[in-house]
């Protein structure tokens, strides 16, 4: 690989402070003020994690979900074989919807609409969706940007805000 | 209310598409907007750029709703329907400057596949825009890409032809 001629400091994303502040702001509000259970939200964000390859993603496990029952062994459901895995039926729902969401959003049948609608309210449906269009976009980031070779599994706060407060 | 073209049960007041959608969901609709208007309001990439690059996202995703669209900051800025309808042919087009073309060859490799972006690219666009230039692109093409996709799967309608609004509010399409 070509050496840069402009290299990325490690915490790049603190090269635009105020962009960074709003997006704590508006994803520390979606995991720790939503009305969506957390390890639901963490399910979605470890289906896209998967399916962009972010490495940084896909190791990193929030604590709230954990909390909230999603433990190691249920994260390893979320993949190939999750249809017919022990998650359920709501859990199943949603990961058919992250990967409509990333391969054809266009997509959505009626069939997963009647069945998202079981399983969640409407408002619940919107912010599970911004919560998938935020991990989509960040992980995206964090590709584009250089993820941090071999990092193993790590357990983090949920991010989460407050006014005042200084971002991670 | 029920608005007509979205596939959920009911909506929110609001004047337009998208807010009765996310307006669902005022307490996260409002940093929505607060984060996403920062690129324009703070002038953290040229308008133009910002303008190109996210109706090249749309083209990309499919959302005919982001395409109908033209912020006004960009047509002040110097945008020209010329350059909109030569963006999906734009490595071979004439219209578009060098750092244009480093900031919509870095936005459809981010979209179509980020792990391609390497130091090349992205020093590319850092030549033209600085390294915060950079990390301020890499920020508004996650929220182009990710909110194209969210109007998509919820259909949040398109308005019925191009339509300039005066802000870069993503909820300003029918106003």
């Amino acid at each position: 690989m070509s050496t840069s001629r402009h290299p990325l400091r490690g915490d790049v994303l603190g090269e635009q402070p105020e962009a960074m502040a709003a997006f704590w702001r508006l994803y520390g509000l979606l995991w720790s003020h939503g009305t969506v259970d957390q390890s639901i939200k963490e399910i979605a964000r470890l289906r896209n994690a998967r399916t962009t390859d972010c490495a940084y993603c896909r190791n990193v496990r929030f604590a709230g979900a954990r909390d909230d029952g999603l433990t190691e062994d249920r994260v390893a459901l979320i993949e190939d074989g999750y249809e017919t895995s022990t998650l359920t039926e709501r859990e199943k729902a949603v990961i058919r919807y992250v990967d409509t969401f990333l391969h054809d959003p266009a997509g959505l049948t009626d069939t997963q609409r009647a069945e998202l609608l079981e399983h969640f309210t409407p408002g619940q449906l919107v912010e599970l969706t911004a919560g998938v269009a935020l991990f989509l976009g960040f992980s995206k980031i964090a590709v584009a940007l250089g993820p941090p070779p071999g990092m193993p599994t790590l357990v983090v706060p949920t991010p989460d805000w407050a006014p005042g407060e200084a971002q991670p | 209310m029920t608005d007509p073209s979205s596939w959920l049960p009911d909506t929110a007041p609001g004047a337009t598409p998208l807010e009765r959608v996310f307006g669902l969901r005022p307490d996260l609709y409002d940093p929505f907007r607060d984060f996403y208007s920062l690129f324009w309001t703070r002038g953290l990439l040229d308008p133009v750029v910002l303008e190109l690059c996210r109706l090249r996202v749309a083209q990309l995703v499919g959302n005919e709703s982001e395409q109908r669209v033209r912020y006004r900051p960009a047509l002040d800025a110097g945008l020209d329907e010329d350059q909109v309808a030569a963006l999906r042919s734009w490595p071979h087009a004439a219209a578009f400057t060098d750092a244009q073309r480093a900031a919509l060859s870095f936005a459809e490799q981010f979209v179509i596949d980020p792990h391609g972006i390497d130091n090349e690219l992205r020093d590319q666009v850092a030549d033209h825009f600085t390294v915060p230039g950079l990390v301020a692109l890499c920020e508004v093409l996650a929220l182009f890409e990710g909110f194209c996709r969210f109007r998509t799967i919820l259909d949040v309608p398109a308005p019925p032809s191009v339509t300039i609004v005066a802000g870069p509010m993503p909820d300003a399409a029918l106003t």
